[in-house]
């Protein structure tokens, strides 16, 4: 069994806790063993990088030197995008701007740079555990299910920092479904972002980003969509009922996380999958 | 009447060239920055208007418009520039200024949220949600009503915790933010203001 160490990050201890759920059952599933940091701290998120881009490097340099030093692991999996996007950056950082490398170190107490990998939840699937030995292990495939992958924004974005071969139009998300079974759609809004970080306090813009991407995954012709990132999944289900306010003939979209369908289609319970947490219902789709 | 041609003011840019690490003076107005923006729509200034305040020195304009207010940070100006400028760290850079030289304007309840934020994960070592929530409403009462059901809704299916996360590293965290904080406020100390940033814009603390 590999062993990976594990990031959940805070989304996944409270708005996402089905995706932490669904995703630790999978890697069991499919035999990567995940050991979570012990005494994680938060990333810093969108706030650290907007106040203070020291302590936005250090924080998830924190999280990695006890990945390395302490755990002696080389990779760790951070499902969030948002926090993925934040250890990325971080390393990228501490490569970079050896001043900066400094600075990081004496705030965290030890140096940290470089040397462990940082995997997203397709990153997990795609590059851990590889498409073909999940397609081997698939016992419930979906019959041809038209989903769309959506990638957002910080799974690709920036891809000095996230390394992603193709940020305009990625398709490993797609590699991944195409495995379970589903079709994936094509689609003009797989990198568009959802405006998660203005969900508290910009409703109407919100309502908009939102709308236009759910909008083009039905035109597109998908019967539900998959997302790697605790933030978009929650804007994107639960705006829905803002727009159907406005719009009453509007057709719900279910948003589901991609560890879920990869949790059906292996064969885990559905109890384990929280499926009961969504705002749009997804029994149809995950029956 | 003569016309007295003076020098743009470098002061903002070189400062935000130290913070950032980015050049806005390579920017050539191409605009990929705008085309590509989710929120260039909903603001009076689109991305490419403020590298080009920036490389003028108007502090003043940007401050006066909600723009860097309502970036999401989604990089798509930076992933598509030509010249390699990253746009979006441009306007962390001036968010950053607008903390700093009290320039957040009233209807920017965006700056409230960072601010809630990063107090939560300094205080509890991870985010803390309800009470994140519950500061924002108090200060905004006018949005008491706002997504009240979705909130109701999102509490009965355990998607918000009554309790702060107890399983963080508090005191790492505690050293942590006092030595980063010691570390930025010694190095911007160095550094001269931009224009601009001794008084707060004219239509600040405009309706929302």
């Amino acid at each position: 069994m590999t062993a990976l160490a594990y990031y959940p990050g805070c989304s996944l201890h409270s708005t996402a806790t089905e995706m932490d759920e669904s995703f630790k059952a999978t890697c069991e599933a499919l035999g990567l063993e995940l050991r979570e940091i012990p005494g994680w701290e938060c990333c810093g998120n969108t706030a650290a990088h907007s106040m203070n881009r020291l302590l936005a490097a250090a924080l998830p340099a924190n999280e990695l030197a006890k990945v390395k030093d302490d755990m002696k692991l080389d990779a760790v999996a951070v499902p969030c995008a948002a926090c993925f996007s934040r250890f990325t950056t971080a390393t990228y950082e501490v490569a970079e701007d050896e001043r900066l490398a400094a600075d990081v170190a004496e705030v965290v107490g030890r140096p940290y740079t470089g040397g462990v990998t940082v995997w997203n939840m397709v990153d997990v699937y795609h590059d851990g555990v590889g498409v073909d030995v999940l397609e081997a292990k698939v016992t419930r495939p979906f019959g041809g299910l038209k989903v769309a992958c959506y990638y957002g924004c910080l799974l690709t974005r920036p891809p000095k920092v996230t390394l992603a071969e193709d940020p305009e139009y990625p398709t490993h998300m797609d590699a991944i479904v195409a495995a379970l079974g589903c079709e994936p759609t094509e689609w003009g809004y797989k990198t568009d972002c959802c405006g998660a970080s203005l969900a508290l306090c910009e409703q109407d813009v919100v309502v908009a980003l939102t709308g236009k991407i759910l909008q083009n995954a039905l035109d597109c012709g998908a019967e539900a969509i998959v997302a790697a990132c605790p933030l978009c999944q929650v804007n994107l289900d639960t705006r829905q009922g803002d727009i159907a306010k406005a719009d009453p003939s509007w057709q719900r979209l279910p948003v589901l996380y991609l560890s879920q369908l990869v949790g059906r289609a292996v064969g885990i319970d559905a109890a384990r999958l929280g499926l009961k947490k969504h705002m749009v219902d997804v029994a149809a789709v995950m029956g | 009447m003569t016309t007295t041609l003076t020098a743009p003011d470098t002061v903002l840019a070189n400062t935000i060239r130290r913070g950032a690490g980015v050049n806005a003076y390579k920017c050539y107005q191409c605009k990929r920055c705008t085309a590509g923006c989710p929120v260039a729509g909903f603001a009076g200034l689109h991305p490419a208007q403020i590298v080009r305040a920036v490389q003028l020195g108007d502090l003043a304009s940007i401050m006066a418009d909600r723009f860097i207010w309502l970036c999401t940070g989604c990089q798509t100006c930076s992933t598509r520039c030509p010249q390699e400028i990253d746009v979006a760290g441009i306007m962390d850079e001036l968010r950053m200024l607008a903390f700093e030289h009290d320039l957040v304007r009233k209807d920017a309840p965006f700056a409230g949220i960072l601010k809630y934020n990063a107090d939560s994960f300094k205080r509890w070592g991870r985010m803390y949600e309800l009470e994140l929530l519950a500061r924002d409403k108090v200060m905004r009462p006018s949005t008491m009503t706002d997504d009240l059901l979705l909130g109701a809704k999102m509490i009965a299916k355990g998607k918000i915790g009554f309790l702060p996360s107890t399983g963080g590293d508090r005191a790492q965290m505690k050293r942590m933010v006092e030595t980063a904080e010691r570390i930025e406020r010694q190095r911007r100390a160095g550094s001269a203001a931009p224009a601009g940033a001794s008084s707060a814009p004219s239509d600040a603390g405009g309706v929302s």
